[in-house]
């Protein structure tokens, strides 16, 4: 069965001020994947999202999504940054966050409807937080932070869910918590997460790259080896997984790595 | 004191000293909402400290008799240009900030003194510079509470068509470009903003002590609500609160009425955050 085409980057290099930080990437990301892109700080991992985004414009190469350019095409993606960069003390509530999210399907409009309104309370629900709607952001646990700033991204009903670092904040016990969630969310939306942390992503995802300035993507059933790793990393890694260990460890030659 | 008040208000100068002061206290409810929680006090102050530039250019334009322009105009088209400067996508991510902010802030002062050093004050009337740059709510005229009616209606007008993207962009900047808002339309809409607050506000604490009223009511009422309306509808009434007894206070005791305020204000502040810290231990403690 042919799939459909999410994101299609070919041949993608971008930087700034001439100092290219990520070089002829070529991926291709369907629907309904739950794919990971790791690698290590500096590998151009946020570079990367920008130009998914639409916030940065690749110097070289072409990037759809949903067939169409990142400025149009992101409508269709439910973005959730890193909330460690919040102001904590911004007087805002989970459910204001939450609708915030409508912006990009409404556009310009003083007021949010009662569509708004229902689809806010929908998402809330997906992500098990409407009890929680009327806290602020300051009396929120890392986990349920995280779970608010999911609800956001699916307020506007998006095909994919594009999470940067989501798990840098939450202790590890509540990542498999946070894992399943998404794993749930997979039945109906594409997952895309960047990470570094390869611990986790590994027993969730269907689909890996590896990124740093080069992108190796691993398709079918290649798992993550030991030798794209350090290629990655530059440096020796050793595999040591957090939950379900075993793929991590599956080579896809007949290289052993060591345990 | 009650009867001592009741007497003030009947003077016109005192009355029009109340008015403005309401009409400041709205304005930096609102607008000093998001210069606190969009952290840009600073970027406030540089826009505010351009205004002496403006009321010097104003004065050395009557002195040559070139054209007629009221001080408080004069503040506001240095207070615009300033804020467009500032606001501009090029300077706001090719150069430093508080570089920009540095340089605004002192062309502007050092501006107002040439200005008002070429003026012979003997050809025409000019206020002090202190009561310029420290306020004094008793020059009030009734064309400035004119101006400020005028820039205040302005301000809420283009508040409240903006409140939600101005929401979303003084909270996440980057998730605001992602939904589609024109983000760097909106910040330079955000400092013209702050720039028409300044000038409603230099007439009654002056410039220096501008970012006063900005900062301080709306980082007291920030204390007590987690909700941006809120926080806004606190900051005017701890505004207006303050404002009133401020000027009766300087009133009274003779003091310098932007000084007054601004002590006034702090004080408060001190005291919120008293409050409110006993009030979380109170919290934890049961």
């Amino acid at each position: 069965m042919k799939k459909k085409i999410a994101i299609e980057l070919k041949n993608i290099s971008a930087g700034y001020h001439n100092d290219l930080v990520i070089e002829n990437i070529d991926c291709t990301i369907y629907d309904g994947d739950f794919f990971g892109i790791i690698g290590p700080n500096g590998g151009g991992k946020s570079t990367l999202l920008k130009i998914m985004l639409g916030l940065l414009n690749p110097t070289k190469g072409t990037i759809k999504i949903y067939g169409k350019p990142p400025k149009i095409g992101r409508q269709n993606i439910g973005y959730v940054p890193q909330y460690s960069e919040y102001d904590k003390q911004y007087p805002i509530s989970v459910w204001d966050i939450v609708l915030m999210g409508r912006r990009s399907i409404r556009g310009f409009h003083p007021l949010y409807s009662s569509d708004d309104k229902k689809a806010t309370v929908e998402a809330l629900q997906k992500v098990k937080m409407l009890e929680y709607k009327k806290r602020h952001i300051s009396e929120l646990s890392g986990g349920q932070r995280q779970r608010v700033f999911i609800a956001r991204a699916l307020v506007s009903n998006p095909k994919m869910l594009l999470l940067d670092e989501p798990t840098a904040s939450i202790d590890k016990e509540l990542q498999i918590n946070f894992y399943n969630l998404l794993k749930e969310l997979n039945e109906k939306v594409t997952i895309v997460l960047v990470t570094h942390d390869i611990g986790v992503i590994s027993s969730y995802v269907n689909r890996v790259a590896c990124l740093n300035r080069f992108m190796f993507t691993h398709d079918d059933d290649q798992m993550i080896s030991k030798e794209m790793l350090e290629k990655t990393y530059s440096c020796p890694v050793d595999l040591i997984a957090h939950g379900v260990p075993h793929r991590v460890f599956d080579d896809h030659k007949k290289k052993k790595g060591k345990v | 004191m009650i009867a001592d008040i009741v007497e003030m208000l009947q003077y016109p100068f005192v009355q029009r000293m109340f008015i403005a002061g309401f009409l400041a206290s709205i304005a930096c409810g609102i607008i000093g909402t998001y210069v606190v929680v969009k952290r840009v006090v600073f970027i406030s102050g540089g826009i505010a400290h351009t205004t002496f530039g403006g009321i010097g250019f104003a004065y050395y334009l009557q002195y040559l008799g070139i054209v007629f322009i009221e001080p408080l105009s004069g503040a506001l088209l240095f207070a615009l240009t300033a804020a467009v400067i500032m606001g501009l996508p090029f300077i706001r991510t090719r150069l430093r900030e508080d570089s920009t902010i540095g340089i605004l802030w002192v062309v502007g002062m050092a501006l107002g003194v040439l200005f008002l050093h070429q003026v012979d004050r003997s050809k025409i009337l000019v206020q002090d510079p202190v009561s310029i740059l420290f306020g004094n709510v008793l020059l009030i005229q009734m064309q400035d509470i004119y101006l400020m009616i005028g820039l205040l209606i302005l301000i809420i007008f283009v508040t409240v068509i903006l409140y939600k993207d101005l929401h979303i962009l003084t909270f996440d900047e980057e998730f605001a470009r992602i939904s589609g808002i024109n983000v760097d339309v909106l910040y330079l809409v955000l400092m013209v903003l702050i720039a028409l607050t300044t000038v409603v506000l230099i007439k009654v604490v002056g410039v220096v002590l501008v970012i006063a009223m900005l900062t301080i009511p709306a980082a007291i009422s920030n204390l007590f609500t987690h909700n941006l309306k809120n926080m806004m509808l606190f900051a005017i009434i701890i505004g207006c609160i303050v404002t009133f007894f401020g000027s009766v206070l300087s009133l009274h005791f003779n003091l310098p009425p932007g000084a007054t305020l601004v002590i006034s204000l702090a004080m408060l502040f001190i005291i919120a955050l008293f409050l409110k810290n006993i009030k979380q231990v109170f919290v934890k403690s049961v």
